[in-house]
């Protein structure tokens, strides 16, 4: 972090980046400003000073310029639907958002590639190229709202990163604001790079590199067709059992989530999905592909899935039946808002054979913290997301939520793991980096952020902890000032 | 004679040699340590006595990538065990040393494989597979290796051991060093293992094989065979290559009955008279077409254009080629050049063609009194470069790995 002298926020600021940013391109308005104190991280929450909503890639290179001559740290945001709080803004006063910068500019069909602004909405690039029989293949629960570039900021996965990968696997070239205001066009448009493969360095850092303003995008061909099943069991551990048989088989299925009892309780109360509420977990497992394959792998999934004692085994007959399904599941985290007034969602990561033990861990921490935990997780990779059910109004409740999550992601890593596979570790889990991450790592880890950004104007306070020198304000989990 | 005295001091006797024959172009010098931490060892007496450095396999990428030898190669034939395989996770721990026939028969044990598959597994090692970012027919269906590398520890600047990603499948923890270091060439510093994710095999595989009259017919066929759906790999090859026409080879796999409909549909939009090659027919073509190159082309190149202008930028460069037709990859030959001005005209007439279409060309093999008059690779955008610069410096801050032979002299 620089030392140099910040300039205040003022209202001669304020009308200068106005001008840049044009209508409606700046929110100062505390009131307004609210809306921009946290992301999904909700437990921690600080607005910016201000909100600057550019319109293209010139406008972000010209107001980052003025911050930068300014002194003045940003914190990029998307729509916001991160889980991490990725984008809350610590000793950055402003916030630049990309919500009007969302514009797809070019369908290259014959290439399988698409080119967009980064404040597009995840589900419209599939939504734009599905008549083409195409599709992007990353699906953030969030896909509805969340857009490329929180995407690519975060490394996103979904459901179906199992067979397809998440973002990483799927952008070709970004172009970058830097800090400084210099746009930088990184990797490119074809299937090899040309140097260090620095788009592929700028996916998942969270934000603190500069700001993304447009991704060329890699286009899948959308499946011939789709099995979907529901297996349900009257334990977790016959279901995971069920997971490893299917992968052991050699199938790998485009997806493979399960739920727990707690969670299927809440998301059957709120969709009549057709869940059984008496059942200890159900697998949504989704093959697809071409149809002749798929009877036969339908066939030996669900032979596969009885022998790991499945009790039973339904077939979504029709599209309807599958969106129903996969409904329950993207919806899955609303309909927990039934169960407490809060919750915190998890996000760590196990071998997949470690599947049983880390779910036997999460029933001890439960009972030793006296929360209710539900589970509702991508089994296929491993990729646990247990969610702790608390009432914030209880200090004491907010100290063991933490402390339960604190335990989680310990025997996640102990299990042979990782902190985070999708959500991204923000501020949320900065303090448990060196679990995992030796001094070196982080510090080599810093060095890479600081070939973008050596000033670390960009998302300051984020991702690699700071050691010493920082204080402890907001919660017992996190080193950097709020 | 110092040097190798000093290395030895280092790493105790036997263990620091002369270069083979293919090893000449790339060190003066072959240390071969036995752990990570003679690896350490090395690098810093590297920096302290400002060596340059470079990770070596058996040679062949640095070689053909290298004006003048560097004082020391870092051999990792002794550093080739398999750390952890986990069948039932498909993860794969090895050393950078690590041959991927070694692995393909580890992995095969379990129906299981790194599916990635350059040429020449036996020479192939794993931290060359990384560090020259290499990929294979497989590509169009099981990515390539920066698809499956999800973690790495190598030793950098100031013998650092640093590590990223880890051993799970799904993991944003920390920035993605996997990504820095692949094809970064041995200029960032020297991997020594690597987590990899390895898939199944599928139960059949099959290969289907046509032959054309024009490259841009066997395009066309390739498309047609793209829309009968996914297929595991997708060539196109030149006369000189087939020894005849322009030949499509596709392969196809999956389950019995997924195998028979793909036959079926591809024979539909190829013609009845394309070969269908199956079982151990179908393994041995596969490889040959795995390992096809042409030997001895005084130019060797890789270039990468969008896809569907693969067939056009290709019939223009007069070359022989292997292309993954559908990844728009090729790797182009000229088996003669009359002289050194020739080759220039010929590659840089290539370079120009693939950046009008926003690609670019690498050259894999060139001859060697050709070697300090054509550029290895092309330059970047100097916005992207300014950056690589930057990385460079900061990774590197000596100059000692592997300088002077990356994009723009790095």
């Amino acid at each position: 972090m620089d030392h140099a002298v910040q300039r205040q926020v003022d209202a001669a600021m304020i009308a200068a980046l106005g001008e840049i940013a044009g209508d409606g391109g700046v929110i100062s308005r505390p009131t307004e400003l609210k809306v921009y104190e946290c992301d999904g991280w909700t437990i921690e929450k600080s607005a910016p000073q201000l909100v600057i909503r550019p319109r293209t890639t010139a406008e972000v290179s010209a107001v980052l310029k003025y911050l930068w001559r300014a002194g003045i740290p940003f914190v990029p945001r998307g729509a916001g639907t991160g889980l991490s709080g990725g984008c809350l803004p610590l000793h950055a006063p402003v916030m630049i958002c990309t919500s009007r910068m969302n514009h797809i500019l070019e369908i290259d069909r014959a290439n399988r590639r698409i080119e967009v602004e980064s404040g597009v909405v995840n589900l419209n690039v599939s939504n734009a190229v599905k008549a083409d029989g195409l599709f992007y293949a990353p699906d953030p629960s969030s896909q509805m709202a969340c857009t490329i570039g929180g995407n690519i900021a975060e490394n996103s996965g979904g459901p179906h990163t199992l067979k397809y990968g998440v973002t990483t696997n799927h952008v070709l070239g970004v172009e970058l604001v830097l800090p400084d205001g210099e746009i930088a066009e990184l990797g490119g448009t074809v299937e090899e790079l040309c140097g260090y493969d620095l788009a592929g360095a700028v996916v998942g850092t969270e934000g603190t590199v500069g700001i993304v303003t447009r991704a060329t995008l890699r286009l899948s061909r959308l499946p011939e067709t789709y099995r979907t099943m529901l297996a349900i069991f009257d334990e977790v551990a016959a279901a995971t059992r069920a997971v490893s048989a299917i992968i052991a088989h050699g199938i790998i299925p485009g997806a493979i989530e399960m739920m727990d009892q707690l969670i299927i309780r809440a998301v059957e109360d709120a969709f009549h999905a057709g869940l059984p509420k008496e059942a200890g977990a159900v697998l949504i497992i989704e093959l697809d592909g071409a149809a002749a394959a798929l009877d036969e792998q339908t066939a030996a999934v669900s032979e596969l899935v009885r022998a790991a004692g499945a009790t039973e085994v339904k077939l979504a007959h029709d599209e309807n039946q599958r969106a129903l399904l996969w409904k329950a599941r993207k919806k899955a985290f609303g309909a927990v808002g039934r169960l407490a007034p809060n919750y915190a969602t998890h996000d760590g990561v196990v071998p997949r054979t470690k599947l049983p033990d880390i779910l036997e861990r999460i029933v001890a921490i439960s009972g030793r913290n006296r929360l209710q935990i539900g589970n509702v997780f991508h089994a296929g990779d491993g990729n646990i997301h247990p969610i702790v059910l608390y009432d914030e109004r209880d200090p004491d409740q907010v100290r063991r939520a933490i402390a339960a999550g604190r335990e989680i992601l310990e025997a996640c890593v102990e299990l042979g793991g990782s902190l985070t596979g999708e959500h991204g570790i923000g501020v949320e889990k900065m303090n448990e980096m060196p679990l995992l991450f030796s001094p070196d790592d982080l510090l080599v880890m810093s060095e890479l952020r600081r070939v973008f950004d050596p000033a670390e104007r960009s998302n300051p306070y984020k991702v690699i902890p700071r050691p010493g020198g920082c204080v402890e304000v907001a919660t017992p989990r996190r080193q950097a000032p709020l | 004679m110092q040097l190798a005295e000093e290395l030895s001091g280092l790493l105790g006797p036997g263990r620091v040699r002369a270069p083979h024959d293919g090893e000449v172009a790339c060190a003066t010098l072959i240390v071969e340590p036995r752990s990570e931490a003679e690896v350490v060892e090395l690098v810093r007496k590297c920096e302290r006595d400002q060596l340059t450095v470079a990770p070596l396999g058996s040679g062949r990428t640095l070689a053909a990538l290298r004006g003048a030898p560097v004082q020391v190669g870092v051999s990792l034939v002794r550093m080739a065990r398999t750390i952890a395989y986990e069948p039932a996770d498909m993860t794969l721990v090895c050393e950078a040393g690590a041959t991927l026939s070694t692995i393909a028969e580890l992995c095969g044990a379990n129906r299981q494989r790194l599916s990635v598959d350059p040429p020449a597994p036996p020479q192939t090692t794993l931290g060359a597979l990384i560090a020259g970012a290499k990929s294979g027919p497989l590509r169009l269906s099981e990515g390539t290796v920066r698809d499956l590398l999800i973690g790495i520890r190598f030793v950098g600047h100031g013998g650092r051991i640093v590590r990223a990603g880890g051993r799970v499948v799904k993991n944003v923890a920390g920035y993605d060093l996997m990504k820095v270091m692949t094809g970064s060439f041995g200029t960032l510093g020297i991997i020594v293992e690597a987590v990899l994710k390895v898939r199944p095999i599928p139960p059949r595989y099959e290969l289907i094989v046509a032959c054309y009259d024009s490259c841009r017919d066997a395009f066309a066929a390739a498309e047609r065979a793209d829309a009968t759906g996914p297929l595991a790999h997708c060539e196109v090859l030149s006369p000189e290559l087939t020894g005849g026409a322009f030949e499509l080879h596709a392969g196809y796999n999956g389950g019995a009955t997924e195998v028979e409909h793909h036959r079926a549909a591809l024979k539909a939009v190829l013609g009845q008279d394309a070969k269908v090659l199956e079982a151990a027919a179908a393994h041995d073509a596969y490889q040959r077409l795995r390992d096809l190159a042409l030997d001895n082309a005084a130019i060797a190149a890789q270039a990468a254009v969008p896809r569907a202008e693969l067939a056009r930028f290709l019939d223009e460069s007069g070359a022989e080629f292997r292309a993954h037709a559908l990844c728009g990859v090729a790797q182009l030959y000229r088996r003669e050049c009359e002289n050194a001005t020739a080759a220039r005209d010929i590659v840089a007439r290539w370079r120009e063609r693939a950046e009008a279409l926003r690609g670019n060309l690498r050259l894999i093999a060139l001859a060697p009194e050709l070697r300090d008059q054509i550029d290895i690779f092309d330059t970047p955008p100097p916005s992207a470069f300014a950056l690589m610069r930057r990385l460079k410096q900061t990774f590197d801050p000596r100059n000692i790995f592997n300088p002077g032979c990356f994009v723009g002299g790095l």
